[in-house]
């Protein structure tokens, strides 16, 4: 028996050794796919010239939809911020999701807004839209409001694509802070298309706490001073310029973020727009729209742009941050439950194969197997039949590998982007990678558990964002 | 999130860890480790691997210099002779794996890939912690050193150009410069950039210096390279010095895989030519993306090219070729143009369909909307959108009829409110007949809103 019982170990420790090896190649190799495809970026970029369609008359038009709900603080210079960007054609849909606050109020004042005999049809669900504001000074010509009934983010964005007309669609939160040339480099991939249409494009988001913000633009950029959100700059540079670089490579992106999406708004309408069922939105839209066009048979792309397009301000308090994070997991969770389908499944190539796969095992399974890990470590504790030198080693082994992977998002961002000037913020997001495995992530791992009681027990909270406010210069 | 991932394995450890410590209870018994150690016989069998592994790591001997007795070649400790035969002689490798299975209870190439990774991990993230500090202190080096050769650069070019006293200096420092193969790059570009804002002669005598320095042969190079990135810089650099030597290269590249080398041959190819601008449309196979032709429009703006009769490339196979002339004949207004514009109604390309409704309506084509009611019905969503927006930009009383059917008929919201509009702008006659409509109250359409809508000069 105990034979039987080594011979077995023997077979578990070589299992363990091919997960091992598997997940290590599989770490290497995105990291390899992320520089390659970052290199072929950046040296393919500098012989772009964006201004040639600042101005052109050929350049597609947008709809910037920005879904607003209590926004007050900030409201006014962030659409002064979105009206300001650099492109010609395009227009900006503010969606007051029945707001308590008074933005409607203030935005009505600021843009000289009034209410105009707008008709459409509510082709996509959602609330009852009390009223469509246009501006009587024509500065403010691109600019409509729309007051509606609370619905939620997704409500709120099928609202703007039921009023909005142009062929391209850009989601936006409200409180997010655009690049200026962010429309002309998002739209790019879909004047590049050609056999392929192109249906998503996503962009890079990052961190703006800490950094000097003045009439709705970065003025400068500084690193965040407290841990938590400079944990959270640590994580956005990964999965940004490691993961959704990779995976936008090798066509199995599952996500494009809430804060800043570019689609064709054919596509989405045709999908059935944003669904309100979910806490995860953005996730449901591409996996919907990709399944849309793959069951379709329609050849289609998802790209992902390693530019820092938009910067958005992250929890800074761990009350915050655990309901951002439970809601991340519920909207994981749902998105994956309604696509079941996907899974391994050929029909929908890549998306199947490989994109859905990932999702499932690696970011929703994975800090449930670690939590109970982590119960059964204690457990191992407390009885003393834990094996500490090779528990030790596993931990150096984990961690060590964990710091180098930081390190390299820390030198992808330095070569690529080097939006952080200064040495020291440079070196204290060196120490950060040193310290998030310790610190960081099994609290955020936490929150990841807390999702899923959350979503068991049917507690849908979408969680609102406390915002401290960004630093005026 | 890669951390997560990376601590799924420490999970699994952790899982597999205790099967070891439940299965001995804290204590190994004689048994147990001839078990174990004949499972390692098998490994060290099975793995020839592992020695290589070993022999490569350099933890290896970190490991034996902190295990005591490590340099013991012989397995002479008596909880290991239990489980082997007596005076049995081990190699290295024998020894570390007893000393491992001792330590941590566990297979050695296991162990060894976790020392592996572990050194690996450390090497890695001290190399790239020196990397990112050598650059970015080469950063702020090179920034200075660039600022530094512009300046130096900018200054020689303008004393050959407008100073006739110092040419001769100015001409002797630059060829110093150019004979630099790290210079060269910097200069060229700085050559490039000042032409850009130059016309006539002044021009002609930057490319004079252009030739008498030497640097076609750089360019030359670079546009024969086998790598992308520097057939962009030889093409851009020969286009702006208006030298053709490379053309049978541009031209390969206009068909390239690679969509960049592929524009930058076309902008060559604009520059270079000398009169018919375009006339490389014709050899494109691939298609012309939206973005390319965005480009070259700017390109015809910038430059004030000469514009070609657009209509020639209507026949094109290229479906996109076809749309760019249509977009080209719009924008200049090539109103001559016309009869063939209505053919590409039967075009089997929606989009080139798409295209030709617009341009009739931008160009006011009168002649051309008996057509497109025609094509209306059989039209998709998209292209009947297209043509109720050019009946609006060219108003016409005589199709009222046509567009009130298409306002009774849709059910789409924006055709309706396209099919108002262009009632709307035929002036008098449309706007009486919408305010009829508005007083009509019928079960099946709400006209009141729609006609509200249109009516309202605030919605742009």
């Amino acid at each position: 028996m105990e034979r039987a019982i080594d011979i077995l170990m023997f077979f578990v420790l070589n299992a363990i050794f091919i997960v091992t090896a598997l997940i290590f190649t599989a770490y290497l190799t995105l990291t390899i796919f992320s520089a390659i495809t970052l290199r072929k970026y950046l040296r393919k970029n500098s012989y772009v010239d964006y201004n040639s369609i600042v101005a052109s008359p050929m350049a597609p038009s947008l709809s910037v939809i920005a879904p607003a709900y209590n926004e007050t603080e900030h409201i006014i210079d962030n659409i002064r911020t979105l009206l300001s960007l650099y492109y010609n054609n395009y227009e900006v849909i503010v969606i007051n999701d029945g707001s308590l606050d008074d933005s409607l109020e203030k935005i009505i004042s600021a843009y000289e807004l009034e209410k105009v005999n707008y008709y459409f049809d509510y082709r996509l669900p959602c609330e009852r839209i009390r009223g469509v504001y246009k501006s009587r000074n024509r500065s403010f010509k691109k600019l409509t409001v729309i007051d509606k009934r609370n619905g939620g983010k997704a409500d709120s964005l099928n609202a703007g694509l039921n009023v909005c007309r142009n062929d391209l669609v850009v989601s936006i939160d409200a409180d997010s802070i655009m690049e200026p040339d962010a429309l002309l480099k998002m739209v790019k991939p879909f004047m590049e298309a050609k056999e392929k249409r192109v249906i998503g494009a996503g962009g890079v988001i990052r961190i703006a706490n800490s950094c000097e913000i003045s009439d709705g633009h970065i003025q400068k950029i500084n690193l965040p001073k407290k841990f938590l959100p400079r944990a959270q700059v640590m994580e956005y540079t990964r999965a940004f310029l490691m993961g959704r670089m990779a995976w936008s490579e090798l066509d199995g992106l599952l996500l494009i973020s809430g804060a800043l999406g570019m689609f064709d708004r054919e596509i989405v309408i045709s999908a059935g727009g944003y669904s309100t069922k979910t806490v995860g939105e953005d996730m449901e839209l591409v996996v919907r729209i990709r399944r849309y066009m793959a069951e379709n048979n329609l050849d289609y792309d998802v790209v992902y742009i390693p530019d820092p397009l938009c910067w958005t301000e992250v929890p800074s308090s761990i009350k915050v941050l655990a309901r951002q994070r439970s809601r991340w997991t519920r909207g994981t969770m749902e998105t994956l439950f309604t696509h079941r389908v996907l899974f391994f499944n050929g029909k929908y190539g890549k998306l199947g194969l490989l994109g859905y796969p990932y999702w499932l095992l690696f970011e929703y399974l994975a800090p449930i197997i670690e939590f109970l890990g982590i119960l059964w470590f204690i457990f191992l504790v407390i009885t003393g039949r834990l094996n500490w030198p090779f528990f030790l080693l596993l931990f150096g082994f984990v961690y060590f590998f964990a710091v180098s992977l930081s390190i390299w998002a820390v030198l992808f961002e330095e070569i690529t982007f080097h939006k952080y000037e200064r040495r020291r913020d440079v070196l204290r997001l060196v120490g950060t990678a040193f310290l998030e495995p310790l610190l960081y992530h099994p609290l955020v791992m936490l929150m990841s558990i807390k999702g899923n009681i959350d979503k068991l027990l049917n507690r849908n909270i979408w969680g609102r964002m406390e915002r401290k406010g960004f630093n005026k210069s | 999130m890669r951390i997560r991932e990376t601590y799924l394995i420490l999970v699994l450890g952790l899982i597999f860890s205790t099967i070891g410590s439940a299965s001995s209870h804290g204590q190994v018994t004689a048994d147990t480790l001839r078990a174990v150690t004949t499972v390692s016989d098998t490994l060290r069998a099975v793995t020839t691997v592992s020695d290589t592994l070993l022999a490569v790591t350099p933890g290896a001997d970190a490991l034996r210099a902190v295990t005591p007795g490590a340099d013991t070649v012989h397995a002479d400790s008596a909880n290991v002779q239990t489980g082997l035969a007596k005076g049995e002689h081990f190699t290295v490798f024998g020894s570390y794996a007893s000393r491992v299975l001792l330590r941590f209870k566990k297979s050695p190439l296991f162990i060894t890939v976790l020392y592996i990774v572990i050194i690996y991990s450390i090497i890695t993230l001290i190399t790239l912690l020196v990397i990112i500090l050598m650059h970015r202190s080469r950063l702020i080096h090179d920034l200075k050193l660039k600022e530094y050769l512009l300046e130096k650069y900018q200054k020689s070019l303008m004393d050959y150009l407008f100073e006739e006293e110092k040419q001769d200096e100015a001409i002797s420092e630059l060829n110093r410069i150019a004979s630099n193969p790290m210079n060269r790059q910097v200069l060229i570009n700085q050559m490039i950039d000042l032409s850009v804002n130059l016309k006539g002669e002044i021009r002609e005598k930057v490319q004079k210096l252009y030739l008498r320095l030497g640097l076609k042969k750089h360019s030359m190079r670079n546009a024969y390279s086998r790598k992308w990135h520097n057939n962009v810089k030889g093409f851009r650099e020969l286009a702006f010095m208006n030298i053709r030597d490379a053309n049978d290269k541009i031209i390969e590249a206009l068909n390239s895989n690679n969509e960049i080398l592929r524009m930058e041959a076309q902008i060559a190819m604009v520059r270079l030519a000398d009169g018919n601008h375009y006339d490389f449309l014709d050899l494109l196979e691939k298609p012309l993306s939206l973005w390319e032709q965005v480009t070259l429009h700017e390109l015809q703006i910038q430059h004030n090219l000469k514009v070609p009769v657009f209509k020639k490339w209507f026949g094109s196979d290229n479906e996109s070729v076809v749309m760019f002339a249509l977009e080209m004949v719009a924008w200049y207004k090539q109103r001559g143009a016309g009869k063939e514009i209505m053919k590409l109604f039967e075009h089997k390309s929606e989009q080139v369909r798409f295209t030709a409704y617009r341009v009739c309506g931008d160009l006011g084509l009168k002649m051309a909307f008996p057509g497109m009611v025609k094509k209306y019905p059989g039209e998709s969503f998209k292209n009947r959108l297209e043509i109720l927006q050019s009946f609006a930009k060219v108003p016409q009383e005589k199709y009222l009829k046509f567009l009130r059917s298409v306002l009774d008929s849709e059910e789409d919201v924006q055709l309706q409110i396209e099919a108002t509009k262009a009632m709307e702008n035929t002036g008098e006659p449309g706007i009486s007949l919408l305010i009829r409509l508005m007083k009509k109250k019928s079960e099946y359409r709400n006209y009141q809103i729609i006609i509200r809508h249109v009516l309202d000069g605030r919605i742009y």
